[in-house]
């Protein structure tokens, strides 16, 4: 039962400390990985899985729960990702204007840029342990930087990336 | 124009309303992008339960929420066209059947996952999501960062915040409080952009 509330809680503290759906990658990794509950290949499956699944990309704290407590993690991971934007829904009748607010507009882009530029740290040591991108096979570096451009040129699907993602690897990964 | 706090055109009953959300919710492969269009296909221009702009001036407010910003929306949404029964209809049609489908696909994979075929799969998978998961940090940089000569500013702090995360091993926790105190001290201006862009 311990586990089952600090895991929710995991969940919980790494949504309500950020912005936008990926943000809380970098805070789940540390807490998942260092506690033992989630192995860092699970956290690249979690995150392909959520790229060819339906529903805001944030979801992939469905597969995270799941892996680290079966059905149940995945379920409290799900109403912890619900919590905190229901936060908003509650204040956003009364404060409104100030939320929209240049003073608002800062702060949210400081965590933005803050949590942001952390995913992007994340994702280059998810692909490359100790920063080590020499040690990483040629064919996973360039499938990698052509997923991350296919991104950000924004034409592509991500499904689609992450099936292209997965032939090659099919192709040259045996 | 409507001015943005007038009723919406037409109520939903929340019947109808969990229907608009199980299309968002099944059919939106793809993430946040295909997330937003969708529901604003079904819930300006098919339905007609917000006007463009109520849509607009939610998808600006969901961009200050903690967690995930279509989460937010869509009880933002929820809540404007059918109060605290629209917003609990708007959160479950969003977010359980989407959910339910990961979740199925993930209890697959685990099934499978030891065999040959699938391990070389997500040897090539693997780095593609990470690549994605980079491109996307990268766009909403791109997306929050101002105009002007004050997007060096941004960019040189996001670019800080890429070293320390990379070689200083900081806590989350740390970088995100630096975030908000930068923000408030140099970041200020401009709102959100409610251009409709993606959103995750």
């Amino acid at each position: 039962m311990t586990g089952n509330i600090e895991l929710f809680l995991i969940f919980l503290r790494a949504a309500a400390l950020s912005v936008g759906g990926m943000a809380a990658l970098p805070q789940l990794r540390q807490d998942l990985v260092t506690t033992g509950l989630v192995t860092e290949p699970q956290i690249l499956a979690a995150l392909a899985l959520g790229k060819v699944t339906p529903g805001p990309t944030g979801l992939y704290v469905v597969s995270l729960g799941y892996f680290a407590a079966g059905v149940f993690g995945a379920l409290l991971a799900l109403v912890a990702a619900a919590l905190p934007p229901l936060g908003l829904v509650a204040v956003a009748g009364i404060v409104r204007r100030q939320l929209l607010s240049p003073w608002a507009a800062g702060v949210v882009r400081g965590v933005v840029l803050s949590t942001s530029g952390l995913v992007v740290a994340t994702s280059i040591t998810l692909l490359a342990p100790d920063r080590q991108l020499l040690g990483v096979p040629a064919w996973q570096l360039a499938l990698a930087v052509g997923a991350a451009a296919l991104a950000i040129h924004g034409r592509t699907h991500p499904g689609v990336v992450i099936v292209g993602g997965a032939a090659v690897g099919i192709a040259f990964g045996r | 124009m409507r001015p943005a706090n007038a009723s919406p055109p037409t109520r939903p009953t929340l019947f109808d309303l969990a229907r608009a959300w199980i299309i968002v919710s099944t059919q939106s492969i793809g993430g946040g992008p295909s997330t937003l269009f969708l529901m604003r296909q079904q819930i300006v221009e098919r339905r007609h339960w917000l006007t463009h702009r109520q849509f607009l001036e939610d998808y600006a407010l969901s961009k200050v929420s903690l967690g995930i910003n279509l989460v937010a929306l869509a009880g933002l949404i929820g809540s404007r066209v059918a109060g605290a029964g629209g917003v609990a209809v708007s959160l479950i049609g969003l977010l359980v059947p989407a959910a339910m489908i990961t979740l199925a696909l993930t209890v697959g994979y685990t099934l499978v996952r030891d065999s040959d075929l699938v391990r070389a799969a997500l040897a090539g998978a693997g780095p593609a999501a990470a690549g994605l998961t980079a491109g996307i940090a990268l766009t909403f940089m791109r997306q929050t960062a101002r105009r002007g000569w004050r997007a060096s500013i941004d960019y040189t702090y996001a670019a800080a915040v890429i070293g320390a995360g990379l070689f200083l091993g900081v806590s989350p926790l740390i970088v995100i409080a630096v975030g908000v105190l930068v923000g408030a001290a140099f970041l200020r201006g401009e709102t959100a952009r409610a251009s409709g862009d993606a959103g995750t």
